[in-house]
C-alpha cells in the first residue's frame, strides 16, 4: 500500500457569499501524479487555493503527510514543502529570472543548488536569460520559470495549476517531457485540461463537477471509458 | 518614464529666464532643499501603498511626532548640556543625530503598533483604511496637544546649522545643504536596499504579488510591518528636518505636509520611489521659483502642477496603473 | 394593451417595485418619518426657545448633508474630502452676493444660490473626470488637496472673501431680521421663524429627492458598482460616469445647504463654512447612523451636535476637578482625542451605524420566522 501524502476529506469553500467547493474529497500518493479533471468553474483552481491556504475551507479536513493544515496560513504550509505553481504563472514580471528563483529559495544550500542545476538542464531557456526581467519572457518561458520556482525548494508535493495553458504544442511536448523528469522526486496533483496532457503525466484521476468530487480511479480506467469523459468533459 | 526628466529640466532651466542667476541659485537649493523633505515624507507613503496597497492617513500624524520628539530630545540636550549654542561641530551633529535617532526609533515604535492593531484587520478594503488611519490621525494630533500643548513652539537650532556660506557671492543657507545631502542619502539608501538585501528583493516581490510571496513560505505580515515602520521612521526624520527648517513645531504640521505628500505622490505615481522623489523635486522647486516671481500663486502651483501631470499621465509619472 | 395577459409577466426589477409600492403604507418607518418631520415642523411652536430651534435647524442641515454625504461615500463607495468644501461654496456664495458684492435682495439670493450649486457642479465634475478615472483612491487624495487649497485661499484673498473675519450678509423681505408679521399660534412669526420654515422645506424636499435618487435605475446601478466595480463595467457600464454623476449631484447639494446654512446663521467665514472639521464632523455622522442608509445622517448629526451643545458645560467640569493638574485639565479640553477614539471603535465594532446594525437585525428576525 503506497504512502497518501496528502489527504483531502469533504472541504467545503465558500469565496464571498458563494458556495464554491460543496465536498471535495481526494488522496495523492505519494511519487505519483494525481489530476484533478472537470469543466471550467467546477472548482479545480479553489480546491488548489484551498489546499495551499489562500482560501479558508468551511468545513472538511486537508492533511499534509498526516498533519493536519486546514488552518495553518499559506507561508507555514508552503514551508512544509508544498510547492504552487499557479494558474497564469504568478512570476514577479519587473524581478529577474534569477531574483525569482532567489524568492523562491528558502535555503541555499547543496541540495538546492543542485535542484537549481537540474531546472536549467530542463530548461536551458531560463538559464540562458537568467538575468532578463521575468516580464519579458514568452509564455513558455514563464511557465517554466514558475515551475523552476516550486521545483528548487525540495518540495514533497507540487501543484500544478494548467500548465499548458495558451503554449504551443511543442513547448507543451517539451513541458511533459520535463515535468515527467520532475516526477521522480516529487508528488505532483495537476490540474489540466489538456486530455492528452493529462493523460501522458496522469497515474491517478479525480473528477470534480459542481464543487464535488464525483469520480476518481487510475488514469488508464478513464482514457478507455468514453462514456464518462463525454459526460464530464464533453469529449 | 520618459517625460520625466525632460519637464524637470525644463522646469529647472526656465526661471533661469526671469531670474538674476544668484537669486536662482539660491532659490534652487532651497527648492531641492524643500523637495528632498517632502519625499521623506512621500518615501514612506508609497513604499507602504506599493506594499500593502494601504494609504495610510495617519503618515501626516507620524510627521508631527517625529518633530515633537525631535524636539523633546533638542531641548531637553540644550538646556541641560546646551549642546545646541556651543559652537562645537561635533556637539551640534551629535546632538542632531541623537534627536534623529529618537524620532524615528519612536515613531517606527507608534507605526508598528498602529499596522498591527489599526490597519491590519482591515487590509483590503480601501474605504475603512481611509476611515481607521483617519481616525489615528486625529488621535496622535490630539495627543501632541495634550502632551506639549496645542501652541507654536520655537525649536532651537544647532550654532553650525544656522546661518549661511557665501560662496562667490552666492547665499547658501547651510541647513538646506544638509537637507539635501540628507534626502540623497535615503533615497540612494532605500534603492540599495530594495536591490541587494534579501529582504529588498521579497519586499519588491510583494509589491507585485503578495499572494505569491506567502505561498512560497514567507510571512507577507512581517515585512508588512517593518515596511510600516520604516516608513513611519521616514516620516518622522521629514517631520524633525522640517521642524529644524522651520525652526518651529505645530501640532497641525504633520496634516499640511501629508497633503503635499499626497501630491508628490499622485504626481510620481503611487508606489514608486524614484517617481516621489521626482514629484517632490518638482513641487519643491517650483514653489520656491514661483513665491519669488509671483508670491500670491504660490500655493496654487503644487495643484497646478497635479493636473497637469494627471492630464497628461493619469497614472502619474511612474505608475504602474494597477 | 400589452399589460394584461400572462405573457407580460413583470420583470424581476418590476416584481420588486411592486411589492415595494404595495407596502408602503404597512410600513413602521413611514409613521416614523412623518412623527419626525412633524417633530421638526412644531419644534418652534411647541418649545419657543432660540437654542432649540438653533439645534433642530442645524440638526436638519446635517442630516441632509450627511445624507448627500451618503450618496457619494455609501452608495456609490467612493471617499470624499471635498464635501465640506461644496458645503463651503454654497455658504460663500450667499455671503458674497448678498453681504459683499451685491444687495440683500431676492435677486441676489437666488442668484448666490445658482452660482453656489453651477460652481460647485463644475468643480466636482473636473476633480472628478481626473481623479476617479484612474482609480478611486486617487478621488480621496485630490479632494482633499482641493479642500484644502479653497481653505488656504478663503483665508488669504481677505479683500474678496473677508479673511478669517468672514463674511455677515443681509438677508432680503421676509427673511431679514426686522421682519415680523404678528403672532400665530402664539409663535412670533418673524425673520428668523420664517427662514427656519423655509430652509426645513428645503431639506426635506432634497432629501426626498436623494432618496428618488438612490431607489432610481440609477442610483441601483451605482450601488452594483459600489459592490463589484469589475462585474458591472463587464455588464457593459461605463462605472467613471455613473461614480462622476454620484459626486456631482451629492456636490450640488451640499453647495444648496451650504447656502442654506449661510441663511440661518448669517456669517460665513472660513473656520465655519471650509474647515476640515465639518467633513470630519459629517464622516462621524455618516460612520454612527450607518451608511448607505441615508437616514443615518438624522441619528448621527442628532448625536453628535446635541454632544456638541453639552460639551462646553463638561469643560468647566474639567477645570473644577482637576484645578491643580495642566496635562489632566487638557485631558477633559480636548474634546477631538474622545472624538477620535470614537471614530476607530465605530469603524471597528460598528461598520454598519446605528440604521445598518437596526436593519440587519430586523431582516434576521424576519428571515428567521
Amino acid at each position: 500500500m503506497p504512502e497518501i501524502i496528502l489527504e483531502v476529506e469533504d472541504v467545503h469553500t465558500y469565496i464571498g457569499q458563494h458556495h464554491i467547493l460543496q465536498g471535495v474529497s481526494l488522496h495523492a500518493r505519494a511519487d505519483a501524479v494525481t489530476v484533478l479533471l472537470g469543466r471550467n468553474g467546477a472548482g479545480k483552481t479553489t480546491t488548489m487555493r484551498t489546499i495551499v491556504g489562500l482560501l479558508h475551507p468551511t468545513q472538511g479536513a486537508i492533511r499534509f503527510a498526516g498533519r493536519d493544515i486546514r488552518r495553518l496560513p499559506p507561508y507555514e504550509i508552503a514551508r512544509l514543502g508544498i510547492g504552487y505553481v499557479p494558474e497564469g504563472q504568478g512570476i514577479f514580471a519587473t524581478l529577474t529570472v534569477d531574483e525569482n528563483i532567489r524568492v523562491a529559495m528558502l535555503e541555499e544550500d547543496a541540495e538546492s543548488r543542485k535542484r537549481l542545476e537540474q531546472i536549467f538542464a530542463l530548461f536551458p531557456d531560463l538559464e540562458r536569460f537568467r538575468h532578463a526581467r521575468a516580464g519579458s519572457l514568452s509564455g513558455g518561458q514563464k511557465q517554466m520559470l514558475s515551475i523552476a520556482r516550486a521545483f528548487v525548494n525540495r518540495n514533497r508535493l507540487l501543484l500544478i495549476d494548467e500548465p499548458s495553458k495558451g503554449l504551443a504544442p511543442i513547448i507543451i511536448d517539451h513541458l511533459v517531457t520535463a515535468l515527467r523528469a520532475m516526477k521522480q522526486q516529487a508528488t505532483v496533483l495537476l490540474v489540466e485540461q489538456n486530455f492528452q496532457v493529462a493523460s501522458a503525466l496522469g497515474d491517478d484521476f479525480y473528477l470534480i463537477d459542481d464543487g464535488r468530487t464525483v469520480h476518481r480511479g487510475p488514469m488508464e480506467a478513464l482514457v478507455h471509458d468514453h462514456a464518462l469523459k463525454k459526460r464530464y468533459l464533453g469529449i | 518614464m520618459k517625460i520625466a526628466l525632460p519637464t524637470l529640466l525644463l522646469g529647472l532651466l526656465l526661471p533661469l529666464a526671469f531670474i538674476e542667476p544668484r537669486v536662482y541659485l539660491t532659490l534652487t537649493v532651497a527648492g531641492l532643499a524643500m523637495g528632498m523633505l517632502i519625499f521623506l515624507v512621500a518615501s514612506g507613503l508609497t513604499l507602504i501603498f506599493g506594499l500593502m496597497d494601504v494609504l495610510n492617513f495617519a503618515h501626516g500624524a507620524l510627521f508631527s511626532w517625529g518633530a515633537y520628539i525631535g524636539f523633546s530630545v533638542v531641548l531637553a540636550l540644550n538646556q541641560r548640556l546646551g549642546w545646541a549654542e556651543s559652537p562645537s561641530v561635533g556637539l551640534n551633529a551629535l546632538l542632531l543625530l541623537l534627536a534623529i535617532l529618537a524620532a524615528m526609533l519612536v515613531a517606527a515604535g507608534l507605526g508598528m503598533v498602529l499596522e498591527r492593531v489599526i490597519v491590519r484587520p482591515v487590509y483590503g478594503k480601501h474605504m475603512f483604511q481611509i476611515l481607521i488611519t483617519l481616525g489615528a490621525t486625529i488621535v496622535m494630533e490630539e495627543l501632541i496637544r495634550i502632551v506639549w500643548g496645542p501652541n507654536d513652539q520655537v525649536v532651537p537650532i544647532p550654532l553650525t546649522f544656522q546661518g549661511s556660506w557665501d560662496i562667490a557671492d552666492v547665499i547658501v543657507l547651510r541647513f538646506p545643504i544638509v537637507a539635501i545631502v540628507l534626502g540623497v542619502a535615503v533615497y540612494l539608501g532605500i534603492l540599495l536596499l530594495l536591490k541587494l538585501t534579501r529582504v529588498g528583493l521579497i519586499v519588491r516581490a510583494g509589491v507585485e504579488n503578495g499572494e505569491m510571496v506567502q505561498v512560497m513560505g514567507h510571512n507577507i505580515y512581517r515585512y508588512f510591518t517593518a515596511v510600516f515602520a520604516a516608513g513611519s521612521a521616514l516620516a518622522a526624520l521629514g517631520g524633525l528636518m522640517w521642524a529644524v527648517f522651520s525652526q518651529s513645531v505645530r501640532p497641525a504640521m504633520g496634516g499640511e505636509h501629508l497633503i503635499f505628500a499626497f501630491i508628490v505622490v499622485i504626481i510620481g505615481g503611487l508606489g514608486s520611489v524614484t517617481g516621489s522623489v521626482i514629484g517632490a523635486l518638482m513641487v519643491g522647486l517650483a514653489y520656491n521659483y514661483v513665491a519669488f516671481l509671483v508670491p500670491k500663486a504660490a500655493i496654487g502651483v503644487n495643484m497646478a502642477i497635479m493636473v497637469l501631470i494627471l492630464l497628461l499621465r493619469p497614472t502619474g509619472l511612474f505608475g504602474a496603473g494597477k | 394593451m400589452t399589460s394584461d395577459g400572462p405573457s407580460a409577466a413583470p420583470t424581476p426589477v418590476q416584481a420588486s417595485r411592486i411589492l415595494e409600492r404595495e407596502a408602503r403604507f404597512r410600513q413602521p418607518t413611514l409613521y416614523l418619518r412623518l412623527a419626525l418631520t412633524a417633530a421638526f415642523a412644531l419644534a418652534p411652536v411647541l418649545l419657543p426657545s432660540f437654542q432649540l430651534m438653533d439645534l433642530m435647524l442645524k440638526i436638519a442641515l446635517f442630516a441632509t448633508l450627511v445624507a448627500s454625504y451618503d450618496v457619494v461615500i455609501g452608495y456609490t463607495g467612493i471617499v470624499s474630502f471635498g464635501h465640506a468644501m461644496f458645503f463651503g461654496f454654497g455658504a460663500y456664495a450667499v455671503g458674497l452676493s448678498l453681504g459683499k458684492f451685491g444687495a440683500p435682495t431676492y435677486g441676489y439670493l437666488a442668484l448666490a444660490f445658482a452660482l453656489g450649486v453651477l460652481v460647485s457642479a463644475a468643480l466636482a465634475l473636473v476633480i472628478g473626470a481626473f481623479s476617479l478615472r484612474v482609480k478611486a483612491l486617487f478621488f480621496a487624495m485630490i479632494t482633499l488637496a482641493f479642500a484644502e487649497y479653497a481653505l488656504i485661499l478663503a483665508v488669504q484673498l481677505s479683500h474678496l472673501t473677508g479673511g478669517e473675519d468672514g463674511i455677515s450678509p443681509k438677508l432680503p423681505g421676509v427673511f431679514a431680521v426686522s421682519f415680523t408679521a404678528g403672532k400665530v399660534l402664539g409663535v412670533d412669526v418673524n425673520g428668523r421663524v420664517v427662514t427656519y420654515y423655509v430652509v426645513l422645506v428645503v431639506c426635506l424636499a432634497l432629501f426626498l429627492t436623494m432618496s428618488r435618487f438612490v431607489h432610481s435605475p440609477l442610483g441601483r446601478t451605482l450601488q452594483a458598482i459600489r459592490d463589484n466595480e469589475q462585474r458591472a463595467e463587464a455588464l457593459g457600464y461605463r462605472t467613471f460616469i455613473f461614480q462622476l454623476i454620484s459626486s456631482s449631484f451629492g456636490s450640488v447639494v451640499a453647495a444648496v445647504l451650504g447656502g442654506c446654512y449661510a441663511m440661518w446663521v448669517r456669517y460665513v467665514n472660513p473656520e465655519s463654512a471650509l474647515s476640515i472639521q465639518i467633513m470630519l464632523d459629517v464622516l462621524l455622522m455618516v460612520i454612527i447612523g450607518g451608511m448607505g442608509t441615508l437616514y443615518g445622517g438624522i441619528i448621527g448629526a442628532a448625536v453628535l451636535l446635541t454632544a456638541r451643545t453639552l460639551l462646553p458645560d463638561l469643560r468647566a467640569v474639567g477645570t473644577l476637578m482637576f484645578p491643580g493638574s495642566e496635562i489632566l485639565q487638557r485631558l477633559t479640553e480636548r474634546w477631538l482625542l474622545y472624538f477620535g477614539i470614537l471614530f476607530i471603535l465605530v469603524v471597528f465594532f460598528f461598520p454598519k451605524g446605528v440604521i445598518g446594525t437596526v436593519r440587519e437585525v430586523l431582516s434576521r428576525r424576519n428571515a428567521a420566522r
